[in-house]
């Protein structure tokens, strides 16, 4: 590791930047109480993994199944955040509040 | 190049973590989406990046926006218990996953090798994806096509007003 491939990029920083990302999406996760910010937590893990996914194939010559699964990657996102969503705003009914400390019971 | 998309990327994923009010949260979001575009760009996939700046940056941020402002809900609620062990051992979880993570990408042999073994790669055209997702990927790209319009079901039925 050079200070070349931190400023022109290798696999490796890649990966890095992917891994952190990741980590970032997690701690959202953990340490937000607010459902929606949560959610967007989630999705920054997504697209961690979408990163990692595409550096790999780059360092495969350019591979096309990358960028292939990269769009079946992102049409189940963009599913997940509609229903996702849709849930959000059914507790939101329920409780009148996305703040998860209070969500800790299936039944009101 | 790298290190400013990288930065962006990281930055706006880290004012997300810190942001107290969920709409300017949702705005980080979308400053690390489009980061994230520039790092496909650098990595000779223009497909990728169009799909990102138009799919996340564009249309889920808008989503996430637009719920946040429906109900109205920008502001964290003080929470009942201060939970400070939980906290601090969640930091430290995380710490510890970060720096773990950096040292094993930094050691990895098998990493090391495929960089130093990979072949010239020419850039992703529409044409070379469009050829292949019609070709080899066909079945799941029709999969694909179900599973939207059945999650696009779901969800107006999961938020549609019981009668």
């Amino acid at each position: 590791m050079d200070i070349g491939s931190f400023i022109h990029g290798s696999l490796h920083t890649y990966l890095i930047v992917s891994l952190l990302l990741f980590i970032g999406g997690l701690s959202t996760v953990l340490l937000r109480r607010n459902l929606l910010v949560q959610f967007m937590g989630i999705e920054l893990m997504l697209n961690a993994t979408n990163l990692a996914l595409l550096a790999f194939a780059k360092w495969r010559g350019g591979d096309v199944t990358g960028t292939v699964l990269y769009l079946l990657i992102i049409a189940v996102a963009a599913c997940e955040a509609a229903v996702g969503l849709a849930l959000i705003i059914g507790m939101f009914r329920h409780r009148r509040s996305t703040d998860t400390d209070g969500a800790n019971s299936l039944r009101q | 190049m790298f290190l400013a998309f990288a930065l962006i990327t990281l930055g706006g994923a880290f004012a997300l973590l810190i942001q107290r009010n969920a709409v300017q949260a949702g705005l980080c979001m979308m400053l690390s989406f489009f980061g994230m575009a520039g790092l496909f760009l650098l990595l000779a996939n223009p497909v990728a990046a169009a799909l990102q700046i138009i799919v996340y940056s564009g249309a889920i941020t808008i989503l996430f926006l637009f719920v946040v402002m429906l109900l109205q809900s920008h502001r964290e609620e003080p929470s009942a218990h201060p939970r400070y062990i939980q906290k601090i051992l969640s930091a430290a979880l995380v710490i510890i996953l970060a720096l773990g993570a950096i040292k094993l990408v930094q050691s990895s042999k098998t990493l090391a090798d495929i960089q130093a073994a990979s072949p010239a790669s020419d850039l992703i055209t529409l044409e070379k994806l469009g050829e292949r997702l019609f070709t080899d990927h066909l079945v799941a790209l029709e999969a694909i096509g179900l599973l939207l319009l059945s999650a696009m079901i779901a969800a107006v039925v999961l938020i549609k007003k019981e009668a």
